[in-house]
């Protein structure tokens, strides 16, 4: 217990609390005024907190697919990690579920969707789901901690198509948009379930890491070097997805090129090739070497290249569908922004234009070290019992 | 069955913007946003012409809600704030709209709006017709076809008000009338129809 005690002496601790609360603090604020505290407008109705949503719903699937594989298809030497790799799960569908709520315009009037569900909308059904998914993920961690194998078993033949699905819904928010080209592809649940699954895991290895250091997490080098080789295989899986969607959209030279065009060149390409050579082929080399993989350091920082990547993913992927509207014409869309506004203000702009606000980027901070709070403070109650 | 629409001759259409400003007065449409707009199709502004000197052609399109017979931003609202009426119009129940904006990346023709802030009029006070609710913030918005004047028999302002008459405002269920004649027999098309949302409102020459 007097682990407990010093966790929340540590600096990292009061740091984390401090960008919460500011990020509380500009949420109230964003309340107040509305969503155009964010860089959002008409152009491109969605922003920072939808991609950082795509993301941590991703991230969470890592750790409970791991934890639920080990029982399902009985990989002992996961099960050590299932307590940790559950923790990370669980913290990230929290952080992912409020990146909805900070979206929402109209919070207040949220208890319409209980009254109202409309079951045709994939929103519904996310909200469904991860909630579902976030009971499970309570119910595994309440009774890994008891010690209750078979219900833990019984939970993981559940738990496992829930995380595949949790990511399937999340990708239909997207996939099943006729209006967005980008978006509108069967391949869409498929890539996000991969991607989740590549940057989950490369979450859990550096959450595993920093948890070895803290004396938290009994991880040994070939475990580690197990999960670095499953890495290296979501990782292609991913890339293989990845370019059958690339060369779909582009082969016909019709509107998909377009949007591919924009993606390779035009002003999402950065986030795209940052994907794609440090995202993917990078971290694919240096995990692909079993010499390599002994190197916890290679690992590592593969991990983290997979992270960022899949993170520029979502960037590219949620950003590129909205620069171009389908009905294209001088003078444009109206941006309905308060600088659009103010008296002989230009409310116009012919496509997509979107720059995240200060307040926006410490509301999605704010919510972000929350998660790593929880996961702090799970893996200091959880965590810190086993080992007494 | 009732299936109100409109139809708009873009041989007769000066883009002089009067439908646009004819709604946004109708509808108290807040400052730095609108629910019709016309736009210069294939330009990159307001001025401009298509195709190479001395072939040049130029058109205005106005573009606001195609009442579609398959609105992809119904399907997707989590909460039914949107609505198909039994007159075929898409509407937004406000009280229900919880700002997901899902609706917003769901219609392939940018009709929507949204409300990202307490709604800003330059003229101090509301200067929509008295039956119009005024939006709050974080509600989406669009054109309505002019619910409140299209119940009491009227026909949609930007129709009342468009000075080279290049719109038609009616029934698309009743065979007889002008909207349902004209478009059968002028050929009158659609915006993007590849997106299998069916739109009412018919474009012609």
């Amino acid at each position: 217990m007097t682990d407990t005690k010093s966790l929340f002496k540590k600096p990292a601790f009061l740091v984390l609390a401090v960008l919460t609360l500011v990020g509380i603090v500009c949420w109230i604020m964003q309340q107040i005024n509305g969503l155009g505290a964010t860089g959002m407008n008409n152009s491109n109705s969605w922003g920072l907190y939808i991609t950082c949503f795509m993301f941590f719903v991703g991230l969470s699937a890592g750790g409970l697919i791991v934890a639920s594989s080990a029982h399902v298809f009985g990989i002992e030497s996961f099960k050590k990690v299932s307590m940790p790799a559950v923790i990370v799960s669980t913290a990230c569908i929290c952080v992912a579920g409020m990146m909805v709520l900070v979206d929402l315009g109209g919070i207040q009037r949220i208890w319409r969707i209980i009254i109202g569900a409309n079951f045709t909308s994939p929103l519904l059904w996310d909200m469904c789901i991860i909630t579902l998914y976030l009971i499970i993920n309570i119910l595994d961690l309440v009774w890994m901690n008891k010690g209750e194998e078979e219900k833990v078993r019984k939970l993981s033949y559940v738990a496992l198509p829930v995380a595949i699905l949790v990511h399937s819904v999340t990708a239909w928010i997207f996939g099943l948009e006729i209006a967005k080209e980008g978006w509108y592809s069967a391949i869409m649940a498929p890539i996000f379930v991969a991607s989740a699954m590549d940057s989950g895991l490369a979450l859990l290895l550096c959450a595993l890491t920093g948890l070895k250091k803290a004396g938290k997490a009994d991880v040994d080098d070939a475990l580690f070097n197990n999960l670095g080789k499953l890495l290296a295989t979501f990782i292609a899986v991913d890339a293989f997805f990845i370019g059958c969607e690339l060369l779909t959209m582009g082969y016909p030279g019709a509107e998909g090129a377009e949007i591919l065009a924009i993606m390779t060149t035009g002003s999402t390409a950065a986030f795209f090739w940052f994907e794609i050579i440090a995202g993917l082929l990078v971290p694919f080399v240096l995990l692909a070497s079993p010499a390599r993989r002994n190197n916890k350091t290679v690992v590592l920082a593969a991990s983290a290249l997979v992270i960022l990547g899949v993170f520029c993913k979502r960037v590219w992927l949620l950003f590129t569908s909205f620069v171009t509207p389908n009905v294209y014409g001088g003078a444009g869309i109206t941006l309905g922004t308060s600088a659009a506004q103010q008296p002989y203000a230009n409310i116009w702009s012919l496509g997509g234009t979107y720059a995240p606000t200060v307040p926006e980027v410490l509301v999605a901070l704010g919510v972000i070290s929350l998660g790593v709070l929880i996961f702090l403070v799970l893996s200091e109650k959880l965590l810190a019992k086993k080992e007494a | 069955m009732t299936k109100l629409a409109i139809a708009i001759n873009l041989e007769r259409c000066t883009g002089c913007n009067t439908c646009t400003m004819a709604c946004k007065m109708q509808n108290n449409v807040p400052d730095g946003m609108l629910w019709n707009r016309v736009i210069l199709e294939g330009c990159d502004s307001e001025f401009g012409a298509q195709g190479e000197y001395p072939n040049l052609t130029k058109r205005f399109i106005p573009v606001a809600c195609q009442h579609c017979e398959n609105p992809a931003c119904m399907k997707v609202c989590p909460t039914g704030a949107t609505f198909k009426d039994d007159k075929g119009r898409v509407e937004i129940d406000y009280d229900k709209c919880i700002g997901c904006r899902m609706c917003m990346a769901a219609c392939p023709y940018n009709a929507r709006v949204f409300n990202w802030n307490e709604p800003v009029r330059s003229t101090g006070f509301n200067y929509g017709h008295k039956d119009v609710p005024v939006r709050p913030k974080g509600v989406a918005e669009k054109c309505t076809l002019c619910k409140e004047r299209t119940d009491a028999g009227d026909v949609p302002m930007c129709v009342r008000c468009c000075l080279s008459e290049a719109r038609v405002y009616g029934d698309l269920d009743d065979p007889n009338s002008e909207i349902s004649q004209l478009i059968a027999s002028k050929n009158a098309y659609v915006l993007l129809p590849e997106k299998g949302t069916k739109p009412q409102v018919h474009y012609f020459n």
